[in-house]
């Protein structure tokens, strides 16, 4: 999906990193050794289209914030209970400053032969979970946004890119501003010739379609394990014509699926779409399960896939 | 016209007590660990001389222990077990659902958390809920609303009447959605808890209050406060028709990191102080401050402090 549990020796060399114990060189290396792991933990398991992990990344938003000129980050906010999150605020005009997933993107394929997906964290959801100190409107900032993303992609696109997806979790929750996130689709992935899905979790999807349907992208991917498959009876009302991402694992729970139900899950999903149109994946990024357990859930998750293609 | 700053109720944590929180309780909490009082002491003195240093005339303890708006309230009552997290209105903030699941009874102190805060000073205002409480738990044991919401009140009642304030502030945000049989039974409920001996303001954001204003004026409850960073226009005409005698001017933007200007304020609060004879003003941020950086929470007090002193050149 995007995010996979970073190993226990790769944080303890960040935490040293960040309290000077180690040098940038070292921590690098960590990274690129880290990065190694989990592509091989993904190939063992058996998984046909990866992502690094996200190894280098602490957060989904402040991540990119950081390396956008006009974000600054001046402390971290609430999200519930004791967690926090750093928030940035955009205090100038928002222009591209350096690549964001390039290196890591040219690094993944120097090591691997799997096909590729790059998660970008979509400019709607950026600009939601920032302040605005600087744009008249939140709308203006996205569409700012979404043209510094732009430019990322079309480079990813040069660079050798050709899947590449939009993570949007923060559509669902203004109904009102969907248009808002379909323009800023369309600017990001303006001149982007390259396979483009959006994953979406937590919210009411009801909240999104058919709206959805309309964005400029090649496939939606929803989490649906976490929901008990519930939302799968809302897609069968609309006329469902891009490829469906399917979060078939729940990445909430410890608990390993059973290789039966997740086959039964699949084929309830292929009621929508057809096997050639479908992707299987867990419901969101694995990094808060411990390790092997996100390792074995993959397995499970393959092996199934892998029975229903037998059965076509 | 007497015109008093204040703020609305939650503050941001001081990084330390943050710290200190997450290793006492952990991230993924489910009950409340064991908070030592000294250190809790020290937090809450900390937020009261922010917000002294700004300027600020009435006090709030910061709300610092509360780990969401309504868990605090609601773990302290005998009734309620906590569900799962789900988003606090259209901030990017989550609260665990209360589940009501037996009579809800106060089985002690609420505001334990408040009452070290009033030993550190006197000038202070308590900050609860009662309506809105019911309104966003899940209810699997009262036949009807208007009992849960009732024993909800009598608890708060019962509170309340412990408290040694001059001052108490009711927040009731899911007012701006209710429908009319439950603005009837919020106003039992908060008639029940409002007493002669308090001034209590009945406090509303993240929307306008157009529409509930009209039946507030029926309400036991001596000040009203109003959203004016959402709903200016309709706030204004709202004032304007049904001319409450005292008011808290929610102004300044306690959800966003940019600093207004001065000026800008200034007219908007004239407009509003234009729009009808008032006996008593309150100026504030919107809503709590927690939204916000700690070093922006103190900017934003002090764009209020600010902005009273400018208006008082003018009133």
């Amino acid at each position: 999906m995007g995010s996979y549990p970073k190993p226990k020796w790769l944080l303890k060399i960040i935490s040293d990193y960040k309290n000077g114990k180690v040098d940038k060189k070292t921590l690098d290396e960590a990274y690129r050794d880290a990065v190694k792991a989990v592509v091989k933990d993904h190939e063992l398991a058996g998984v046909d289209i990866i992502w690094d992990g996200e190894m280098r990344r602490e957060e989904m938003t402040s991540y990119f914030a950081e390396r956008i000129e006009g974000f600054v980050i001046y402390d971290e906010v609430r999200v519930w209970g004791n967690n926090y999150y750093p928030k940035p605020a955009i205090v100038g005009e928002l222009r591209y400053k350096e690549n964001l997933a390039i290196d890591d993107f040219l690094f993944l394929r120097s090591i691997t032969n799997k096909e590729i997906k790059i998660p970008i964290t979509g400019p709607y959801t950026i600009v939601d979970w920032s302040f605005n100190e600087y744009y008249p409107s939140k709308e203006d900032a996205v569409y700012a946004l979404a043209e510094v993303l732009n430019k990322e992609l079309r480079a990813l696109v040069k660079e050798g890119a050709t899947y590449i997806q939009l993570d949007e979790p923060a559509i669902p929750t203004h109904e009102s501003e969907i248009e808002i996130a379909k323009n800023a689709t369309e600017i990001v992935t303006k001149g982007v010739n390259a396979y483009i899905g959006m994953h979406i979790c937590y919210g009411d999807y009801s909240r999104i379609f058919p709206e959805i349907l309309d964005f400029k992208i090649d496939q939606i991917d929803l989490e649906f394990a976490n929901r008990g498959f519930e939302d799968l009876k809302m897609l069968k009302e609309y006329d469902f014509d891009k490829d469906l991402g399917f979060g078939c694992i729940d990445v909430h729970t410890r608990r390993i699926e059973k290789k039966e139900e997740v086959v039964n899950a699949i084929l309830k999903a292929l009621e929508i779409v057809d096997l050639d149109r479908l992707y299987v994946d867990p419901d969101c990024g694995m990094k808060l399960l411990p390790r092997e357990i996100a390792f074995q859930k993959l397995k499970v998750m393959v092996e199934a896939a892998k029975e229903v293609e037998k059965m076509f | 016209m007497k015109i008093i700053s204040t703020t609305v109720g939650s503050y941001p944590r001081p990084k330390w007590f943050r710290e200190y929180l997450r290793k006492v309780e952990g991230l993924q909490k489910d009950i409340y660990g064991k908070i030592d009082e000294n250190v809790l002491e020290k937090a809450i003195r900390e937020v009261i001389e922010e917000q002294k240093r700004a300027g600020i005339d009435l006090l709030t303890d910061g709300q610092l222990i509360w780990h969401d708006f309504l868990a605090h309230l609601a773990t302290k009552l005998d009734g309620f077990k906590m569900g799962k997290l789900v988003r606090y209105f259209d901030n990017n903030l989550y609260y665990r659902v209360p589940i009501v699941c037996g009579k809800i009874k106060r089985i002690g102190k609420i505001l334990n958390d408040f009452e070290i805060a009033f030993k550190i000073d006197k000038n202070l205002k308590p900050v609860i809920s009662c309506f809105t409480l019911a309104k966003l738990s899940k209810n699997e044991y009262y036949d009807n609303f208007d009992d849960f919401v009732m024993d909800i009140a009598e608890a708060m009642r019962e509170e309340v009447k412990e408290l040694k304030t001059e001052w108490l502030q009711i927040d009731e945000p899911s007012l701006l959605y209710a429908t009319k049989d439950e603005i009837e039974i919020a106003k039992n409920a908060i008639n029940l808890i409002s007493t002669k001996e308090k001034k209590t303001i009945l406090m509303t954001y993240f929307d306008p209050a157009d529409k509930l204003l009209p039946y507030l004026l029926d309400f036991n409850i001596d000040i009203i406060g109003l959203d004016f960073v959402e709903g200016f226009e309709e706030n204004l005409r709202a004032i304007k028709e049904y001319c409450p005698e005292k008011i808290c001017i929610g102004i300044v933007d306690g959800r966003n990191t940019k600093m207004e200007s001065i000026n800008e304020l200034k007219e908007k609060t004239i407009k509003i102080l234009d729009s009808c004879q008032f006996k008593e003003v309150l100026l504030s941020p919107n809503t709590g401050l927690e939204f916000l950086p700690w070093q922006k929470a103190f900017d934003k007090m002090k764009i209020v402090v600010k902005l009273k002193e400018a208006i008082k050149e003018v009133v």
